[in-house]
């Protein structure tokens, strides 16, 4: 049997491993508040407060698990006249593109994706349910990536 | 009152600005008071409660005082739309709709004609007591980019109407600037030599102006045979109305308003509603609090508030055809007559309750690029119809499915499951772990120019997607779905009520599947009909 998401006669481009920290470095903020006010409480008012700091650390434990593997399951491809994107390692998911359904491309960067050299890519169709983004790309990757695609609809547009 | 639009000559680009109907600001100012009504009366419905407020206001020597202030309201409201009507023009390029509003914002928008989606004529409750109505061009720019142009009166607003599709489908007219060989086939257009903008007052009192309505006189004449498809527009209709551009249209269904109301009873809302109070009445006589009931009035408000808006929504519903796509007419109390052009439907959805399989009644929905968030009121093609009306309805849009024996595969798509066989490819056998009640009706069907897609059994549901109108596709599998070998296979149309999906496929079909629809959706697009309706197509 097949996989649907290993399509033959395909190379799979990675994006960058620094997403990784892009991803974990906010995570690390958002659950490392808790445990440190649940460490402090469980020191000073009483030892239950070490459920509190607890559970945002066994989460973290699992995002810092999980996330290096989801990065890596994240790939893209471009072929002749369309765009690969796959990702998710429970819930997989692979997504055609086709370049002349291509309406605009966005690429983003916030302020930790720059300080990590990332860049984000997204290309939006006439359809609100395309999930085509690709994160975590160097950002020349990501000019060139969006260079290519744009000019790559602009030859095949076809309206909508 | 004078209807003729106030023609302004603008130097620049040759644009004959016209100007929307003079009422328009009393049509505009009076939802402003209407709210300001509304506010009044929930603050003195609260307050009264308490002993005080409004009602305590109006008993005592200051009532005056209400008064003057509904009339500041009542003068700032239309004040404003009237300050808005004066900053308000379109004029019809040959190419573009140009449209200038706003007071404070500046606004000009162009909207390219041939990027045209649909075209709506609304009429609001109050605009109908002027005999006016509100003309929306649709572009495929989503969320708010089409163009409104509102109030004109129906005869104009039909006149511009039957103005932008002629534009859009490649009409050209002669005497407006471009060669007056390129008319489209069969579509010389003898008469029409006046630059649209002097014609509009003329034109309203001749004979074409009302023949949308002659149309609509002709109900129940147009049976679902005489359907006349997309292109082959007669010869004699452009003779016969020289001024007037607008393609002949012909009756295709009506849908009764018994059918209406006994099809929203046995709609899956009402049997919720239905559930819902049997339930209410249950717990308030076990527990004897009548008060329960009172809390729960907002949830029952809602759900006959969408059953309500359905009813007047998709009232006297006619469904007719012309040379510029399919119209469709409905309304109670605010009517809309809607146009979509040929080639403008995304992705077609059939759906049938549970409660609808006794009369084999079906509803079907489209998915058009433009429409968008503003669902439920113009995004459907049949509010309920017989699975002949329904499919006839689908042939208006989707002419030909490029397959031998449509009829047999549709069916097949509508009520058929894969314990019979035939063209479905279906889920496999494991799949009913995961889906075991509709497991057997998943699956879908690829023909020469559309996908099908069928699910459901209690609700069941049949989407069809032209090639050529494929985004994107997907393929997606959970957990559970690897370790069955199952993939679930979806395509992305345009934003609307249609989300075409075939789920818990065989992997291996899936990938297939997505394969080679990628490869049909560029060869069809490849060989898509024009932008241009009327135009002869690429070569």
């Amino acid at each position: 049997m097949t996989s649907p998401f290993d399509p033959p006669a395909v190379t799979w481009s990675r994006v960058s491993p620094r997403l990784v920290t892009a991803r974990l470095v906010p995570a690390a903020i958002t659950l490392g508040i808790p445990v440190l006010v649940g460490v402090a409480l469980a020191f000073a008012a009483s030892p239950w407060f070490w459920i509190l700091a607890g559970i945002p650390a066994a989460i973290f434990a699992l995002v810092a698990f999980v996330v290096p593997r989801q990065v890596r399951a994240i790939g893209y491809a471009e072929r002749d006249d369309d765009l690969l994107i796959r990702k998710g390692l429970m819930f997989r998911s692979l997504t055609v593109v086709p370049y002349g359904r291509m309406q605009y491309v966005d690429v983003e960067a916030g302020p930790l994706d720059r300080k990590l050299g990332l860049a984000k890519v997204q290309l939006h169709t006439a359809s609100v349910g395309t999930d085509a983004q690709i994160p975590g790309l160097p950002p020349d990757e990501a000019a060139r990536l969006r260079d290519r695609l744009a000019s790559r609809g602009e030859a095949r547009l076809a309206g909508l | 009152m004078s209807a003729e639009p106030e023609v302004r000559a603008v130097a620049a680009d040759d644009l004959e600005w016209r100007r929307v109907h003079p009422v328009t600001p009393l049509v505009r100012g009076w939802t402003v008071l209407a709210a300001a009504l509304v506010i009044l009366g929930q603050q003195s419905a609260d307050d009264s409660a308490r002993g005080g407020g409004l009602i305590a206001l109006l008993r005592s020597g200051l009532w005056w005082t209400v008064l003057v202030a509904l009339a500041l309201v009542a003068l700032i409201g239309f004040g404003y739309a009237a300050l808005a009507w004066r900053m308000t023009a379109y004029a019809v390029g040959e190419e573009t709709v140009h449209m200038r509003k706003g007071v404070l914002f500046r606004q000009h928008r162009h909207a390219r004609l041939d990027r045209l989606q649909a075209v709506d004529i609304r009429r609001p409750l109050v605009a109908r007591f002027f005999g006016l109505c509100e003309l929306t061009l649709e572009v495929a720019g989503g969320g708010d980019s089409g163009v409104a142009i509102g109030f004109l009166r129906d005869a104009d607003a039909a006149e511009l109407r039957a103005e932008l599709l002629a534009r859009s489908a490649g009409v050209r007219t002669p005497g407006h600037g471009t060669q007056p060989g390129t008319a489209g086939p069969g579509t010389s257009l003898p008469g029409a030599t006046a630059p649209p903008g002097t014609a509009a007052p003329d034109a309203v009192g001749a004979p074409g102006a009302d023949a949308p309505l002659r149309a609509d006189g002709a109900l129940g004449e147009g049976t679902a045979g005489d359907v006349v498809h997309p292109g082959a527009r007669p010869a004699s209709g452009s003779a016969t109305r020289p001024a007037l551009l607008e393609a002949p249209e012909n009756l295709v269904l009506t849908v009764p308003a018994v059918r209406l109301i006994a099809s929203l009873l046995r709609s899956s809302a009402t049997i919720g509603l239905v559930v819902f109070l049997v339930g209410l009445v249950v717990v308030v006589s076990v527990t004897g609090r009548p008060g329960i009931a009172l809390s729960m009035l907002p949830a029952v408000l809602g759900a006959g508030g969408y059953l309500f808006n359905r009813f007047t929504n998709e009232f006297d519903f006619r469904v007719a055809i012309s040379a510029d796509g399919i119209r469709l007419r409905h309304g109670l109390l605010e009517t809309r007559a809607q146009t979509i052009p040929p080639g403008r439907v995304q992705a077609v959805g059939l759906t049938q309750g549970l409660l609808w399989r006794g009369r084999d009644w079906w509803r079907v929905q489209v998915n058009v690029a433009g429409y968008g968030e503003k669902a439920q009121t113009n995004d459907v093609l049949l509010p309920v119809g017989t699975r002949e009306e329904a499919l006839v309805v689908l042939s208006l849009v989707l002419p030909d499915l490029g397959v031998e024996d449509a009829r047999a595969l549709l069916e097949e798509g509508l009520s058929g499951d894969s314990s019979v066989g035939g063209r479905f490819t279906g889920s496999p056998r494991q799949a009913r772990v995961l889906d075991p009640i509709a497991w057997r009706r998943n699956g879908f069907s690829v023909t020469g120019r559309a996908l099908l897609l069928r699910r459901g059994r209690l609700n069941r549901s049949l989407d069809v997607v032209p090639h050529e109108r494929t985004q994107s596709l997907a393929v997606v599998q959970g957990p559970w779905q690897r370790r069955l070998g199952l993939a679930t296979f979806a395509v992305h149309s345009t934003q609307g009520p249609v989300g075409p999906v075939a789920p818990h496929l065989d992997a291996g079909d899936a990938a297939r599947l997505l394969d080679e629809q990628a490869r049909r959706a560029r060869t069809a697009r490849a060989s898509a009909g024009p932008e241009r309706w009327m135009e002869l197509p690429r070569d």
